[in-house]
């Protein structure tokens, strides 16, 4: 077993305080494309719910009225699968993805790093650049020291609390939601998960930042484990840039002498996680490549080719063949898109009405006046956005009869009904003790919504 | 087990249990996601009496609920995980050794 940790340890990593990390701004082609997928993925967050569709919000997780709408489709509780199935998707192409290049979902797409990006800049406009946030931290609290504080922070948490208001409009109609708010209507429990959304992005984004992705991240975990020898990762080459160190220009004697890297520590400035890249590659980097930018402009400025930071694969840096297409990458892209097709048909073939027939436990059949009769219980779930009226046959024995308590079949909009059914069949019809049946189901006012369910029809030995 | 046990003490103490809360977070989300898309609140407030709080209000005190259960999991899970304090187990192996 370990070594129990002793009393000081315990102590030092319980008043061990973080470092705050102040990320040097960075320009350069990978940060053109971060703030391209920041803005597009925070303009989509922001803008969606206010975009119509059908003459309703385009996407509403109904959650008071249980329907979601995605763009003209409705879903229900019934279509949860559906649903499961999706997330299943999303995690499997994320591994599909991962296992290519790397933590891509990290730099680019992921909500804390995109939350956070936007709260840097913010920053940024209020406190100045990286050696002007430092500066103002070290000094004594003062009355210019505060208001710069203190409207930092109010801007981000004006930004948080509509965060926080646009997310829950994702699932209360957000029109509504905003004229509540308005008029100081909004409901208690509503008001409490704006609240909840909004401190959590004010505290993620603005205090713990790169300690999210450290410590709290499931998915950083998890990330190791697809990763191999070919996977793209940003590296430092450190074949190219050993020995590093200063040197000046008209030293020719020494540009001779050492690699690449002139130690200038820009892609540690720049990181936003704090790690230096030429330790190899490490838990922490989220692959933002915000280094790969800063060094490239190295390079560039002291005429060395660019490329001592990249994204390469562990095999190639090692001077070995790297390919693209292995084992793993087939096996994880062949059950996507087996997975995908499958989940596209589903999704286009659902029609809006369900059926399940359950026969009655308690009785096999019953016999009456030459007739034998059998008992069924039937589900009929009503996922379209009317109402309907349904008429109801059945069929697989010669002259069989249906009977029904009530006169007409009709189900409100999302609602289940129960129906309880009898069917009746003259004992000479039949010709083995189970014999096949098939239930349809039909809209009277759109034939094509029509279901059809398989169930059995008992009776005794012909 | 070392693995295990090593990396949690690598880890800041505050953030042990902000995983906890965390990932206990993400789980209720899952297990109330699942509840309700199978019971509907409503149809359950008809049946049991509970203060009628609407379905908003049952979501989220369902998600409370799940949260405080897998929360309780995780943390005893963790609690368990750490190495017993004054146990004897263990002597006998190193008795076998010397
Ligand atoms: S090491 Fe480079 S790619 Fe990794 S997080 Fe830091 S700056 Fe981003
Ligand atoms: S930015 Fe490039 S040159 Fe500067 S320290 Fe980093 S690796 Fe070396």
């Amino acid at each position: 077993m370990n070594a129990p940790r002793n009393d000081a340890d315990i102590q030092q990593s319980l008043f061990e305080k973080r470092q705050k990390i102040y990320p040097r701004e960075v320009h350069g082609r990978f940060a053109r494309l971060r703030v391209i997928s920041i803005i597009t993925l925070l303009g989509l967050f922001y803008a969606l719910p206010w975009i119509d569709w059908d003459g309703r919000q385009s996407v509403l997780f109904d959650l008071p009225a249980r329907k979601f709408h995605v763009f003209g489709l409705t879903f229900w509780p019934q279509d949860f699968l559906l649903l499961a199935f999706l997330l299943m998707l999303a995690a499997l192409s994320l591994f599909f993805f991962t296992a290519i290049a790397g933590r891509l979902w990290c730099g680019y797409a992921c909500p804390q790093t995109v939350w956070t990006e936007v709260f840097l800049w913010m920053e940024r406009m209020i406190e100045g650049d990286r050696i002007a946030q430092m500066r103002l931290d070290n000094k004594p609290m003062s009355w210019k020291k505060f208001r710069i504080k203190a409207t930092k922070h109010a801007v981000w948490i004006i930004f948080s609390l509509h965060t926080g208001a646009t997310f829950i409009g994702y699932f209360v109609p957000i029109r509504e939601l905003t004229s509540q708010i308005m008029t100081l209507e909004l409901g208690a429990w509503a008001t409490f998960w704006m609240l909840f959304y909004g401190f959590a992005t004010y505290g993620n984004a603005g205090w713990m930042r790169e300690q999210v992705c450290i410590y709290m991240c499931p998915y950083a975990r998890f990330q190791s484990a697809m990763f191999d020898d070919d996977t793209m990762v940003v590296s430092y080459d450190a074949k190219r840039g050993e020995p590093r160190g200063r040197r000046r220009f008209d030293d020719e004697e020494k540009r001779a002498q050492l690699g690449d890297c002139i130690n200038c520590t820009l892609c540690v400035q720049v990181c936003p996680t704090g790690i230096d890249i030429r330790d190899g590659l490490q838990y922490e980097c989220i692959g933002c490549s915000a280094c790969i930018d800063a060094c490239n402009d190295v390079m560039d400025k002291v005429g060395y080719e660019p490329g001592l930071i990249r994204y390469t694969t562990q095999n190639l840096i090692e001077g070995k063949p790297s390919r693209i297409i292995r084992p793993r990458i087939v096996i994880y892209g062949t059950i996507l898109l087996s997975l995908t097709g499958l989940f596209i048909y589903i999704a286009g073939t659902r029609t809006p009405l369900a059926l399940d027939v359950i026969r009655d436990r308690n009785q096999l059949y019953r016999e009456s006046r030459g007739m034998i009769e059998n008992v069924y219980k039937l589900k009929i779930i009503n996922m379209d956005e009317q109402p309907h009226t349904y008429s109801l046959s059945v069929s697989g024995i010669d002259d069989i009869r249906l009977e029904l308590e009530q006169a007409k079949i009709r189900v409100d909009s999302g609602k289940v009904m129960a129906l309880p059914v009898r069917l009746l069949v003259r004992e000479d019809t039949l010709t083995s003790r189970s014999s096949d049946i098939e239930f349809t189901l039909t809209a009277t006012a759109d034939p094509e919504l029509s279901v059809s369910e398989h169930a059995r029809f008992i009776g005794p030995m012909p | 087990m070392k693995k295990l046990i090593s990396d949690i003490s690598a880890i800041p103490e505050p953030y042990q249990f902000i995983s906890i809360l965390w990932l206990s977070f993400l789980m209720a989300g899952v297990a109330t996601g699942i509840f309700f898309s199978v019971i509907d609140p409503m149809q359950l407030e008809a049946c049991v009496d509970f203060p009628e709080m609407g379905r908003i209000g049952a979501y989220t005190t369902g998600f409370f609920l799940f949260w405080i259960l897998t929360a309780a999991s995780s943390l005893l899970s963790c609690y368990f995980i750490l190495p017993r304090k004054g146990s004897g187990a263990g002597d006998q192996s190193k008795a076998d050794q010397a």
